[in-house]
C-alpha cells in the first residue's frame, strides 16, 4: 500500500520538475542568448554566472526526475519497494546538495545584479513574454521591474517547493509505525529540508542585502567590491561602530573580508588573517590583523556584542572554507576560531617585510611558529619565528647581485636577529662559524677566507660587534705568517706574537695593525734579538742581539745604501754566557694573554647557558647544529626547508644529560661518564671540548708549531681541564636545582684534584698531538744527546754495562742465566732487568700522565723485585744502588724522546704530588736522562781490550 | 685536627757513609710506615708531631757516587731542609760535607735548613773526625750538628726533631710554597689517620 502522503509527494515533484522546465524555457534559455559584446567584461561574467545557474537548475531538475522515479517506482510496485528506497529519504543529502548549488548559483546572480542586467539589453523581448511570466509567480507584484520578476520567478517556486517537502514529510511520519524501519530516515529528511529552509532564507536575505548594498556606495568602490562570491553580513550603517586608528566611515563585513572604506580608499581584510578580541570595556572590539591593530567602538554593548558576534562567526566561516550551514554561526566547528592558524600572506606596508610573503604558522596576527618569509628580490627565510619575527632556528638566503650567488645563514635568531651559534656561507665562498649577537658577530667564531680568493686567511677568535676584537688567531697563508693576539676593530691591537714558515717568531705590541716599539724577535737559528725590527725581520733601530753562543751585539741597525745589514755596537764576546737553554728555550706570550681570560668567548656561551639554569630550547643555539651545505640549499632552493637533525636524536635532551648527572656521581661512574660525554659532540661539554681543541688546533698546529709557544700551549691545555671541571660542575649545579637541592661548594684542593686527577687525563689525549709537538721541539737538542747516549750504551753487553755504570757487582741478575762465566760476563745483551726494561717502555702507551707515573713505579718495583731475588732476600735499594740500576733501565729501554716525555709528565702532573713519591720517581728518571747525555756516557768506547778474540 | 705540613728532606753525601741507614732506623717501627708508599730506601716518608703542627717528612736519597754530584740539585730543589751525612770514620767524607754545604748556599733553595749529621758514633774509637771541628763548622754555616749512629739508633730522632724545630712555623695568612712547605690533600688523609 502506498500512502496518500506519497501520493501528495509525488505530485508535488511532477509540479517542481514541470516548473523548473518551465522557467528553463521561459528565462534560462532566452537570458543565455543574451550575446553580450565582448568589450563588455561585466556583460561575460553575469552571462558566466547565468549559465552556472542554468547548469545547476538542471542538475535540480534532474534530481527530481530521479526523485519522481522513485516514487513512481513504489506506487507502482508498493509491496516489492519499501519506503527507504525514495530518493527523498535515503538520499536525502544528495537532493539537498543540489539544491544548495542552486541556490548558491542563484544569489551570485542576485548579488551582481544579473538578472536586471541582461534583462535590460532585451527590454521589448520580456515586456511581449510578461503574461507568461506572471503565470509562474503565485503571488507578485504588478508594478515590479523586469529584472526583480525574474528574479522571483526563479527563486519563489524553490522556496514553496522546499516548504511543501517539509510539510509532506512531516504528515508522512505520523502515518508511520514508531517502529517503523523508515522512521528514521524520515526524521532525518525533515531535518535537513528544516535546515535547508533556514539557509536558504538566510541566503537570500543575505543576497538582497548585498545588491541593496551597492547602491549606498560610490561608483568607484562598487567596482572594486561587487563580486558574486560577496555577501554582506554587516554593516557599520545598520550598527555603528567607530575605528581607531585608522578613519574609516564605513565598516562591511563579508564573508569572507572585512573592508573598510575611508572616502575612495578600500581597506580590505582577509578574515582568514583577522584575529578578534574583546576590547578594553564592553562597548570596545579589537581587530588583529598581520599589518593593523583596530579597535571597533559601538554605542553600546549589546552593538559590540552584534559586532563581536558576526565577525568571529565570520572568521570561522571563511577558515572552515564554506558556509556554515543551516545558518552563521552553526557550523560544525568551534564558534571561536583558533589562536593559530597556517596561512600566507603578502606584506603591504612599506617596511622590512615590504611585498615580502609569509608562508606558515601564524598567532593572533603574527608569524608564529614555523613558516617561510620571501621577499620579491629572492631573500628567504625558513625557520621559526615568534611574535612576528625570527625567532629560533631559521635559514636565511640573501642572493648577491651576481646571479647564483647567495649569502646563505644557517642560524639560531631571536626577535629577528641573529643570535648564538650560527653559520654563515657567504656568496664570495667565505665561511664564518660561530657566535652572534643582534646579527653581528660576537663572541668566538671562525672565519675562513675563500679557498682560491688572492689573500687566503682564516680567523680564530674573538669578535665584537661584527668586529675583530679580542684574542685571536689569524693564519695569513700568503705571508706565511699567523698572528696570535689582540685585536681591537679588525685591526691588531695590543700584545701579539707572529711565527712564521720559517720557523722565525717575534713578540711586540701592535696598533692599527702594526708593530710598534720594540719587539723580541727569535730566529730559527736560536739568535734572540731585543729591539726594533721591520715586518719583514729586518733588524731596524735599537737592538742587541744575543748570538747561540753567547756573544751579544749591542747597537743601532739599519740597512745600508746597498744590501745587506749595517750596524754600530759593541760585540761583546767575553761575557760570561748565560744559560744557552734561555734563549733557546725562551717561551713567548707568557703574561701577554693571561691563560685565564684568552678563551673566554669559547667559555662564555656555556657558563651563560648554565646560568640561565640550561633551558632545552637553548640547547641548540649552544650545541650547534647539522643542516645541509649551502651548495645542496642552493640547488633545492625552491623547495627550502628547514629540516635538521634534531639534537633530541643524538644526545637526548638536556633533562636526561642532567639526569644522567647525578646518576654517576661515584669517581669511577663519573670517570667513564665524563670520557663518553666528552667525546659525544653533541653533549655540552663534548662540545665545549670539540671547540677548544679547535682553537687549540689553529693556534699550534701547522705554522704554530714553534717551539717557543710551548708555554701557551702547555698552560692553556690546563686551563680547558679547569674550565671543563667548571662546567661539568655548573651543570651538577643545576640538575642538582632542578631536583630542588642545593650543590655543596668543592674546596680549591677538591678541585685541584679532580681537575688533575680525573679531566686532564680525559681530555689531554685530544690536544696531545699538538702538545707533544711542541715538546719535541722544545727538547729536541737534550732528546739529540740522550739519543747518542742510549745507541752508545746499547753497544754493551749486559755485564759491561753494569760495570760501567757502577752497579755493585753482588746487585748483577747473572744467577738467572744458564751460561757459563764467560759467556755471562762478554755475550748477555739486553737481558737483565728485562722485565723492568719492558714495564719502562710502555710509557710511551698512554698519554695519561699519571699512567705513565704508575708505570714508572711499576718499573721501580720490577727492578727491586730482581733484585731482592738475587740476593736472596728483601732488599731496599738506597739511591746510590738505585741510580745506577735506574740508568742501565732507560738506557736499555731506549724510549725515544724521553726529555720531551718527562717534562709534559711534569708539566701535566697533579701540582699536589710535588715532593711526593711521583715527583721523586720522575725527577729519579730526569736525572738518568740526564746523565746519559753526559760527555762520558756520549763518547766513551768499550774498553780497547775488550774484542771478540777474548772471548772464546 | 692537626695541620700537616709536608717537608721535602733531601739526604747528601758520600756513598757508604749511612745515608739511607739513617733514614732507615728514623722511619723503622713507626706506624704508618707501611701505608705510606716508598721507593725502597729512597725514598720515605714520616710523620712527626711539632707543636701544634704536624710535619710529613719526605725524604730524598740521592746517589752519593762523585759522578753523580752534577745531578744533584735537581734532588734538591724545593727543599725545605738538608741532612748531610758524613763518616766520623772519614775525614774524606768531611771534606765531601764541606762542598755539599757550598754547593746549598749557592745553588739551593732560600732558608734551607741544613743538619749535619756524623754517621757511625759508635765507632768514636777509629774517628777521624773530632766532633769539636764538626761543631765548629756546624756554628760558622749555622747548621745543627749531630753525631748519630744508625745502627744503635743515636740521635736519630734528634736529628729530625732539630729540623722540626728550625722549620719556621706556617703563617697563617701565606700559604706560602717557600720551602717546600705545601698543605696536600693527601697529607689530610694522613692526618686523620693519626689522630
Amino acid at each position: 500500500m502506498c500512502s496518500s502522503e506519497e501520493a501528495d509527494l509525488l505530485r508535488l515533484e511532477e509540479v517542481f520538475s514541470a516548473t523548473l522546465a518551465r522557467t528553463n524555457s521561459l528565462i534560462l534559455q532566452p537570458l543565455l542568448s543574451a550575446d553580450p559584446e565582448p568589450s563588455d567584461p561585466c556583460g561575460r561574467e553575469c552571462l558566466g554566472l547565468l549559465q552556472q545557474l542554468h547548469e545547476s537548475s538542471q542538475r535540480l531538475w534532474e534530481v527530481t526526475e530521479q526523485s519522481l522515479h522513485s516514487l513512481r517506482q513504489r506506487l507502482h510496485h508498493p509491496p516489492s519497494v519499501g519506503l527507504e528506497t525514495l530518493l527523498l529519504l535515503n538520499s536525502a543529502d544528495h537532493v539537498l546538495q543540489a539544491h544548495m548549488e542552486y541556490i548558491k548559483s542563484y544569489t551570485d546572480c542576485v548579488v551582481v545584479q544579473a538578472f536586471q542586467k541582461v534583462s535590460k539589453r532585451r527590454s521589448e523581448y520580456w515586456r511581449s513574454q510578461w503574461k507568461k511570466l506572471q503565470q509562474l509567480l503565485s503571488w507578485a507584484s504588478s508594478e515590479g521591474s523586469v529584472g526583480t520578476t525574474l528574479c522571483q520567478a526563479l527563486s519563489q517556486p524553490l522556496t514553496q517547493h522546499v516548504q511543501k517537502y517539509i510539510l509532506l514529510l512531516l504528515s508522512l511520519r505520523d502515518t508511520l509505525d514508531k517502529r517503523h524501519p523508515a522512521q528514521e530516515l524520515v526524521l532525518h529528511a525533515v531535518t535537513l529540508f528544516g535546515n535547508l529552509q533556514s539557509f536558504l532564507g538566510q541566503a537570500l536575505d543575505q543576497a538582497v542585502a548585498t545588491q541593496a548594498l551597492w547602491y549606498s556606495l560610490t561608483s568607484r568602490v562598487r567596482d572594486v567590491l561587487c563580486t558574486p562570491a560577496h555577501r554582506l553580513l554587516q554593516d557599520s550603517q545598520d550598527i555603528p561602530v567607530v575605528v581607531t586608528p585608522l578613519r574609516a566611515e564605513r565598516v562591511l563585513l563579508f564573508d569572507d573580508a572585512l573592508v573598510l572604506l575611508q572616502g575612495h580608499n578600500i581597506h580590505t581584510f582577509d578574515l582568514q588573517l583577522v584575529w578578534v578580541d574583546p576590547g578594553p570595556d564592553k562597548r570596545a572590539l579589537r581587530i588583529l590583523t598581520p599589518e593593523e591593530e583596530l579597535s571597533f567602538c559601538t554605542r553600546d554593548p549589546r552593538d559590540q556584542v552584534v559586532w563581536q558576534w558576526k565577525v568571529t562567526q565570520a572568521v570561522c566561516q571563511a577558515l572552515h572554507g564554506k558556509k556554515d550551514f543551516p545558518v552563521l554561526g552553526s557550523g560544525p566547528e568551534a564558534s571561536v576560531p583558533p589562536d593559530c592558524r597556517c596561512l600566507a600572506y603578502t606584506f603591504r606596508r612599506e617596511g622590512r617585510l615590504y611585498q615580502a610573503t609569509y608562508e606558515g604558522d601564524w598567532c593572533r596576527a603574527k608569524p608564529h611558529g614555523k613558516g617561510t618569509l620571501k621577499w620579491p628580490n629572492g631573500r628567504n627565510h625558513v625557520g621559526d619565528f615568534c611574535q612576528g619575527l625570527e625567532n629560533g632556528f631559521g635559514i636565511c638566503l640573501v642572493p648577491q647581485d651576481s646571479e647564483d650567488k647567495f649569502d646563505c645563514y644557517k642560524c639560531h635568531w631571536q626577535e629577528g636577529s641573529m643570535c648564538d651559534y650560527g653559520v654563515c656561507e657567504y656568496g664570495n665562498d667565505e665561511v664564518y662559524k660561530g657566535y652572534f649577537q643582534a646579527g653581528l658577530r660576537h663572541g668566538f667564531g671562525v672565519l675562513d677566507g675563500a679557498q682560491q680568493a688572492s689573500q687566503p686567511f682564516r680567523y680564530t677568535g674573538h669578535w665584537e660587534r661584527g668586529q675583530r676584537s679580542g684574542y685571536g688567531i689569524e693564519d695569513n697563508s700568503e705571508r706565511g705568517e699567523r698572528y696570535i693576539g689582540m685585536w681591537q676593530a679588525d685591526q691588531r691591537h695590543g700584545p701579539g706574537v707572529v711565527v712564521t714558515q720559517a720557523g722565525a717568531c717575534y713578540q711586540g705590541t701592535f696598533q692599527g695593525d702594526k708593530m710598534v716599539g720594540p719587539g723580541i724577535l727569535l730566529c730559527e737559528d736560536d739568535t734572540l734579538y731585543e729591539g726594533t725590527f721591520t715586518r719583514d725581520l729586518t733588524l731596524l733601530g735599537k737592538g742587541k742581539v744575543t748570538f747561540p753562543s753567547g756573544f751579544t751585539l749591542d747597537g743601532s741597525f739599519s740597512s745600508g745604501t746597498h744590501k745587506g745589514l749595517y750596524t754600530q755596537g759593541v760585540l761583546d764576546t767575553a761575557a760570561t754566557p748565560p744559560n744557552p737553554a734561555s734563549t733557546r728555550k725562551r717561551q713567548l706570550g707568557l703574561g701577554a694573554f693571561p691563560v685565564e681570560s684568552r678563551w673566554q668567548g669559547v667559555y662564555r656561551p656555556f657558563q651563560d647557558f648554565v646560568r640561565s639554569g640550561c633551558p632545552g630550547e637553548l640547547q641548540e643555539a649552544l650545541l650547534g647544529f647539522h643542516v645541509q651545505s649551502s651548495r645542496e640549499l642552493r640547488e633545492s632552493q625552491e623547495y627550502l626547508s628547514c629540516e635538521r637533525s634534531h639534537p633530541k636524536d643524538c644526545a637526548g635532551s638536556m633533562e636526561d644529560i642532567l639526569q644522567e648527572l647525578l646518576q654517576h656521581r661515584e669517581p669511577q661512574a663519573l670517570q667513564q661518564y665524563l670520557r663518553k660525554a666528552l667525546s659525544n659532540s653533541r653533549h655540552p661539554l663534548g662540545r665545549l671540548l670539540r671547540t677548544l681543541m679547535l682553537t687549540f688546533q689553529a693556534t699550534y698546529s701547522g705554522i704554530g708549531a714553534n717551539k717557543h709557544l710551548q708555554g701557551m700551549a702547555q698552560e692553556e691545555v690546563k686551563q680547558h681541564a679547569r674550565e671543563l671541571w667548571a662546567a661539568y660542575r655548573g651543570l651538577l649545579k643545576v640538575a642538582f636545582q632542578r631536583q630542588g637541592q642545593t650543590l655543596e661548594e668543592e674546596d680549591v684542593e677538591t678541585r685541584n684534584l679532580q681537575v688533575h686527577g680525573l679531566l686532564l687525563p680525559l681530555i689531554l689525549p685530544s690536544f696531545y698531538s699538538e702538545l707533544f709537538t711542541l715538546y719535541l721541539l722544545l727538547h729536541e737538542r737534550e732528546d739529540g744527546l740522550y739519543s747518542q747516549g742510549i745507541t752508545n750504551l746499547s753497544l754493551f753487553p749486559d755485564t759491561k754495562l753494569l760495570e760501567f755504570l757502577d752497579v755493585q757487582k753482588h746487585l748483577w741478575p747473572l744467577k738467572d742465566l744458564w751460561l757459563t762465566s764467560n759467556q755471562r760476563y762478554s755475550l748477555v745483551r739486553d737481558k737483565c732487568f728485562l722485565s723492568a726494561t719492558e714495564c719502562l717502555q710502555k710509557i710511551i702507551t698512554t698519554v695519561d700522565p699519571r699512567e705513565k707515573l704508575e708505570v714508572l713505579e711499576k718499573t721501580y718495583g720490577e727492578i727491586e723485585t730482581t733484585v731482592s731475588r738475587v740476593l736472596g732476600r728483601e732488599y731496599k735499594l738506597p739511591m746510590d744502588d738505585l741510580l745506577p740500576l735506574l740508568i742501565y733501565v732507560v738506557s736499555r729501554a731506549r724510549i725515544q724522546h724521553l726529555g720531551a716525555e718527562i717534562h709534559l709528565i711534569r708539566d701535566m702532573m697533579d701540582p699536589t704530588h710535588t715532593g711526593g713519591l711521583h715527583d721523586f720517581l720522575l725527577t729519579a728518571l730526569e736525572s738518568c736522562y740526564e746523565h746519559i747525555q753526559k760527555e762520558d756516557v756520549r763518547l766513551h768506547r768499550l774498553p780497547g781490550h775488550w774484542n771478540s778474540r777474548e772471548l772464546w | 685536627m692537626m695541620a700537616i705540613r709536608e717537608l721535602k728532606v733531601c739526604l747528601l753525601g758520600d756513598t757508604g757513609v749511612g745515608k739511607s741507614s739513617i733514614v732507615c732506623r728514623f722511619v723503622q717501627d713507626h706506624f704508618d710506615h707501611n701505608i705510606s708508599p716508598t721507593i725502597g730506601a729512597s725514598f720515605m716518608t714520616k710523620t712527626v708531631p711539632c707543636g701544634n703542627e704536624l710535619h710529613k717528612f719526605l725524604i730524598w736519597d740521592t746517589a752519593g757516587q762523585e759522578r753523580f754530584h752534577s745531578l744533584a740539585p735537581m734532588y734538591y730543589r724545593g727543599s725545605a731542609a738538608a741532612v748531610i751525612v758524613y763518616d766520623i770514620t772519614k775525614q774524606d767524607s768531611f771534606h765531601t760535607l764541606k762542598k755539599w754545604v757550598k754547593e746549598l748556599k749557592e745553588h739551593g733553595p732560600e732558608n734551607i735548613v741544613m743538619a749535619i749529621a756524623g754517621n757511625k758514633c759508635d765507632l768514636s774509637d777509629i774517628r777521624e773526625v773530632p766532633l769539636k771541628d764538626a761543631k765548629e763548622y756546624a756554628e760558622s754555616i749555622g747548621a745543627i750538628v749531630v753525631e748519630t749512629s744508625a745502627k744503635n739508633a743515636i740521635n736519630i730522632e734528634e736529628l729530625f726533631q732539630g729540623i722540626s724545630r728550625q722549620i719556621p712555623p706556617l703563617d697563617p695568612h701565606e700559604n706560602g710554597n717557600s720551602g717546600g712547605i705545601r698543605l696536600g690533600t693527601q697529607s689530610l688523609q694522613a692526618g686523620r689517620r693519626c689522630c
